[in-house]
């Protein structure tokens, strides 16, 4: 309640010129889109292609024209993938293998976490991977993608804590990333009463997630908390410019587009001055001394040159950092490994080198 | 949510926001907030078709006799704000969610079951809070504002499970 206060105030203080963004109303008129660009995007694989084609058959409008609240109802890339493994007689169950609690972090209805755990855990402590979810910081939450943080929780033997943190615009940013540390700081205080081991914690991170998960590293460094072993940053936002080669040769991408990532921009910002922040535009940041770190792209995506921009500034600042952009899929794929191939190896690159982070033979 | 609504107004005075809200029209409160009640129930009596968990029965059960109230509240809400009332019709997604559920056997529709109401009631609750906040029928308003404390009962039962 304070903060809506304190954020109604910073836009008074504000001068009108830079107030381009929207207000703190779910029901904000979105705003117009951006010149449209000709460039078509490269082909999808085969069975990307088959998850793609099931968006207009399940309902779905362009996102980009919705006002968040109806944005947030329509179906995700998630429901195409499972309406994809349904229709290949594929269960759409969540796997029984891992079992989930949600436990509150804060005072908001929105701040808490799903813990995901291996169902025949033994008695011996668990890595511990503090998973975000994606979705703009506007739409999406932690039911939407469960596929990523089950699927680890399963393959490496590990505790997953999915974080739901508040959205846009009802809260801006920072707000997001105020959530995702005051999460990774109750993990750190925590997980050891849920069986995880702290000296084995990793962060992970899909698109807005994917930025919050390199956010919350270098918040560990610099509150001098205990750092992650290791940093798994999917499709990230981590490049504020506009010129980035995938903002025009995927800008009529599916299911994320360049208008989108405006108008995602439009409602978790306050100020177009927001946008340099160095915890949005990672590239901008201070990025010495950071944990090991795999960065998964697609090629079919917009965002595919913040995810290769961030690992070439990440090694210019002396970190470890793996890359790769899986071709012929697009964003959102990495939690279709069920059904879609480019995502089932990306998947298994994830594990390997998680493994190899939590110090896991085989 | 009066200093809330109170700093959003001031802010979008201020801001001279460069397009003003869009809420929901009447028509398309009634039909979201009736698609969704339709799916909670048709969802829930699939699953009380299998289902050997007493608790879940229980919840089902429950979902049933307050979605039919709130698809209740919605119509004659509707009725009071003269706008027209269809009768409710499931999304094409909420058709692919049910068909989904139906595929599931035993536990795992159980499973399924507890997965699509944690989903579906998230976004239950943002259009009813949604429309209690901006919308233009005074009727349908109130009747969302009604709705939201009860799909938050059920979100916080659906966090126990």
């Amino acid at each position: 309640m304070k903060r809506h206060v304190l954020s109604g105030l910073a836009l008074l203080g504000c001068s009108t010129a830079t107030l381009a963004q929207s207000s703190n109303s779910v029901n904000a008129a979105p705003p117009p889109p951006p010149p449209a660009t000709a460039t078509q995007p490269p082909k999808a694989a085969a069975d990307m292609q088959m998850v793609l084609d099931q968006l207009p058959l399940l309902g779905a409008k362009p996102i980009e024209t919705l006002t968040p609240v109806k944005a947030r109802i329509q179906p995700s890339a998630a429901d195409a993938a499972k309406a994809v493994m349904r229709k290949k007689g594929m269960s759409t169950a969540p796997d029984p293998a891992v079992t989930t609690q949600d436990l509150p972090y804060g005072s908001d209805p929105m701040q808490y976490a799903r813990i995901y755990k291996p169902a025949n855990a033994g008695g011996a402590p668990m890595p511990v991977i503090v998973y975000y979810h994606g979705g703009g910081w506007v739409i999406a939450d932690v039911n939407t993608y469960d596929a990523a943080p089950r699927l680890l929780s399963k393959q490496l033997n590990a505790i997953v804590v999915s974080v739901e943190y508040r959205h846009a615009p009802e809260f801006k940013f920072p707000a997001q990333h105020d959530d995702a540390f005051a999460a990774y700081d109750w993990v750190l205080q925590n997980a050891q009463s849920w069986g995880g081991d702290t000296s084995k914690l990793a962060l992970a991170g899909e698109s807005a997630g994917g930025n919050l998960a390199v956010a919350t590293a270098i918040h560990a460094r610099d509150s001098n908390l205990t750092r992650p072993v290791h940093v798994l940053s999917v499709y990230p936002i981590a490049n504020s410019s506009v010129t980035l080669p995938s903002r025009t040769d995927a800008a009529n991408a599916k299911p994320l587009n360049a208008a989108m990532l405006k108008w995602f921009g439009y409602y978790y910002t306050s100020t177009m001055a927001d946008m340099q922040d160095p915890r949005l535009n990672l590239v901008g940041a201070n990025l010495r001394d950071l944990p090991p770190t795999t960065i998964v792209n697609a090629q079919i995506d917009p965002l595919r040159s913040d995810g290769e921009t961030l690992a070439a500034a990440m090694k210019a600042a002396g970190d470890k950092v793996e890359q790769r952009t899986f071709p012929g899929v697009t964003h959102e794929f990495f939690g279709m490994g069920t059904v879609v191939r480019g995502a089932y190896d990306a998947n298994a690159y994830a594990i390997t080198r998680l493994k190899a982070a939590f110090g896991i033979r085989n | 949510m009066k200093l809330l609504m109170m700093s959003a107004a001031v802010a979008a005075a201020v801001i001279a926001a460069p397009a003003a809200a869009q809420v929901m029209t009447p028509a398309e409160y009634v039909m979201a907030a009736g698609a969704s009640d339709l799916y909670e129930i048709t969802s829930s009596q699939v699953l009380l078709e299998t289902t050997q968990d007493p608790k879940l029965r229980a919840f089902a059960q429950m979902m049933i006799t307050d979605h039919t109230k709130s698809t209740a509240d919605v119509k004659a809400a509707a009725a009071r704000s003269r706008v027209k009332a269809t009768p409710p019709k499931l999304t094409p997604l909420q058709q692919e969610l049910v068909t989904e559920l139906r595929a599931e056997q035993g536990t795992a529709r159980d499973a399924a079951y507890v997965a699509q109401q944690k989903a579906s009631h998230g976004q239950a609750l943002n259009v009813q809070k949604a429309y209690a906040m901006g919308g233009t029928a005074p009727a349908l308003k109130a009747a969302a504002a009604t709705i939201v404390p009860v799909v938050e009962h059920h979100i916080m039962e659906l966090k126990a499970m």
